[in-house]
């Protein structure tokens, strides 16, 4: 009976497994860490729109104030897709036959919604309120990038709850003056001091919480 | 070494590379499908959010407009001065006495202004706003007016029609719009019109104004 044994060549393996061994299980942390975080699975999320309707163009090129059409971001939870009425203000006028704009004259003749595709949305279980942000000094493009430059819009933060703790935990770097808050090409970090960034704390008396039944409530 | 060996041994390294590049373009590129949910948890509850769809109505719409006619407790609108812009008959020319003149009002009317009107009207209310500035050359292009453009030009708030004009004229003109220029009512509430209203009123006196107009202490800063 012939003992099986190994061939001389499984020697140069020995190295090379003792490289994965030790590799493999980095390689596993790092794909998963990577893979599976919000950064990876929520953002970049572009669902496509009925309407090619341009932010680039409306609130970057014509330069109008975000809350032109989200006009509750001030004063409600959430901050409203304007109605069509709203596009209507100026489209009844300007390109008025533009074969882009079908979906919106017709919902302006029967009444019925554009069904706008919705691209942030946190699970239902949380809770989200704009006001309490945008009134104290946290402007749009903490956490929707710059939309001003979006032909379509997409996800540009993980919204994730890591996330929004990151700056619950310390706001300072991220708040500017009320009057900026919809100034999405206003860097407060260029603009202002850290002594600055730090008096408007307690010029709005910003203390964010970090009691679960702020968001989950 | 058997080349099989080898081989796998390449292919594999290969193939580990696979996944962070995935990761690596999934980062980098915008995505039209909605995010994977795995564990769906608690994400998506039988509730209604604001604006959200609901199929059992014909109109789609979760959120339900009120019935035609409903006026909500205390909504009477039976203040014409404060809803409407007239006292007596005629255009209001006070202010109504819910919103009192303050300083705080019309820094107010001049953020409100600055966000509602001067996409058409410019910031100092002449009329030259960049959206104006489109349609006007969206109007006047060569080969024809660019899918069926019209337009008329903003009217400058100092125009002398505008400037004789009671406040409550210029209220209603915000509320219901004028002639070409659609109506802010569902936009912007009430209080919020009359501020704009007033701050209309402080960019007539400050772009029309005389020297001897500016207090004496500060004239030296002209
Ligand atoms: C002319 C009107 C208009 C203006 C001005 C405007 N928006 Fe929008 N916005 C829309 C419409 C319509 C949608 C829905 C369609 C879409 O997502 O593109 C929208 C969608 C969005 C969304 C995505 C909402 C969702 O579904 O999650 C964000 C975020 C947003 N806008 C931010 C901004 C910001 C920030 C500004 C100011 C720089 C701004 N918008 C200015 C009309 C406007
Ligand atoms: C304050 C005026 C204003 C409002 C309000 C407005 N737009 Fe526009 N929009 C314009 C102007 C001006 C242009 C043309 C810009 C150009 O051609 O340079 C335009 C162009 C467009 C175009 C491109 C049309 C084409 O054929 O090229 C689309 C689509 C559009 N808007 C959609 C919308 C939608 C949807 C809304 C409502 C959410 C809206 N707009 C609200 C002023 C407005
Ligand atoms: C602190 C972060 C934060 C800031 C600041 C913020 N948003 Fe949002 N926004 C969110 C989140 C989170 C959602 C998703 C809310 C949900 O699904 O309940 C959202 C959703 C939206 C939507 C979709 C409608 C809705 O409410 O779900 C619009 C439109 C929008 N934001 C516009 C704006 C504008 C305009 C500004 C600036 C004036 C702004 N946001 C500032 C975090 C923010
Ligand atoms: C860029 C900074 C920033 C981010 C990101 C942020 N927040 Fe906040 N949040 C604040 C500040 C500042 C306040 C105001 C704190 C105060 O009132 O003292 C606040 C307050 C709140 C409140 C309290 C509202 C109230 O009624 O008291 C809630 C709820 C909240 N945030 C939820 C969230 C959620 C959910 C997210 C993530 C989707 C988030 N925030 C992301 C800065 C942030
Ligand atoms: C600043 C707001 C905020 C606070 C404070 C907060 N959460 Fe959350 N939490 C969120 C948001 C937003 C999500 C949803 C994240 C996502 O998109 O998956 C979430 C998700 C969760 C989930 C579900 C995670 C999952 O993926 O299934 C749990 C469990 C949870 N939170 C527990 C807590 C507990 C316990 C606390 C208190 C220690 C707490 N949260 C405090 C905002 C908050
Ligand atoms: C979409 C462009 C547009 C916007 C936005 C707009 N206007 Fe106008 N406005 C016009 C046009 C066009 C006219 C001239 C109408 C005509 O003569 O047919 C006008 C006329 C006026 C007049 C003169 C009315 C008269 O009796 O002759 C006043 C006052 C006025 N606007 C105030 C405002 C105020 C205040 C706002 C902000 C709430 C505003 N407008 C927003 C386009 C606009």
């Amino acid at each position: 009976m012939s003992r099986f044994l190994f061939p001389r060549w499984t020697n140069a393996l020995l190295p090379l497994l003792l490289v994965a061994g030790a590799t493999l299980p980095l390689y596993v942390v790092f794909v998963v860490a990577y893979g599976f975080s919000p950064k990876t699975l929520d953002v970049g999320y572009m669902p496509s729109q009925p309407v090619p309707y341009s932010h680039a163009l409306h609130a970057g090129i014509l330069g109008m104030d975000c809350r032109y059409c989200h006009n509750t971001v001030e004063s409600a939870a959430f901050a409203a897709v304007p109605p069509t009425q709203t596009c209507m203000n100026c489209h009844t006028q300007i390109h008025r036959d533009s074969p882009k704009l079908v979906p919106v004259r017709q919902s302006y003749e029967t009444g019925l919604s554009i069904p706008w595709a919705k691209v942030h949305k946190l699970p239902d279980y949380s809770y989200f309120d704009h006001s309490a942000h945008v009134n104290r000094g946290v402007g749009c493009v903490e956490c929707h990038g710059r939309v001003d430059q979006m032909e379509v819009v997409w996800k540009d933060q993980p919204l994730s709850m890591g996330w929004c703790l990151d700056c619950h935990r310390d706001p300072t770097d991220r708040l500017r003056p009320v009057s900026q808050i919809t100034n999405l090409a206003w860097d407060q970090k260029t603009q202002m001091t850290r002594e600055e960034r730090e008096s408007l704390v307690k010029l709005y008396h910003i203390n964010p919480s970090e009691n679960c039944s702020t968001c989950h409530r | 070494m058997p080349r099989l060996i080898v081989y796998a041994i390449l292919i594999s390294g290969l193939l580990a590379l696979l996944p962070p590049a995935i990761i690596a373009r999934v980062r980098a590129t915008p995505d039209p499908n909605p995010p994977v949910h795995i564990f769906h948890d608690m994400d998506f509850q039988t509730k209604y959010l604001p604006q959200s769809e609901n199929a059992q109505y014909a109109d789609g719409r979760a959120q339900r407009p009120p019935v035609l006619g409903a006026v909500a407790r205390g909504e009477t609108y039976a203040d014409t001065h404060y809803y409407d812009g007239v006292s007596g008959g005629q255009w209001a020319s006070a202010m109504p006495t819910q919103v009192p003149l303050t300083m705080e009002l019309l820094q107010r009317g001049e953020a409100r202004f600055n966000i509602y009107c001067t996409p058409c009207h410019g910031y100092d209310g002449a009329g030259n706003g960049i959206v104006n500035q489109r349609a006007i050359a969206l109007v006047s292009n060569a080969a024809g007016p660019v899918n069926g453009t019209v337009w008329v030009q903003a009217k400058s708030v100092h125009d002398e029609t505008v400037i004789v004009q009671p406040i409550g004229q210029i209220f209603n003109t915000i509320t219901h719009g004028v002639r070409n220029m659609a109506g802010y009512g569902s936009q912007i509430p009430v209080e919020d019109r009359w501020a704009i209203a007033a701050y209309v009123r402080v960019l007539q006196r400050s772009q029309n104004a005389t020297p001897d107009q500016v207090p004496a202490d500060r004239r030296a800063g002209l």
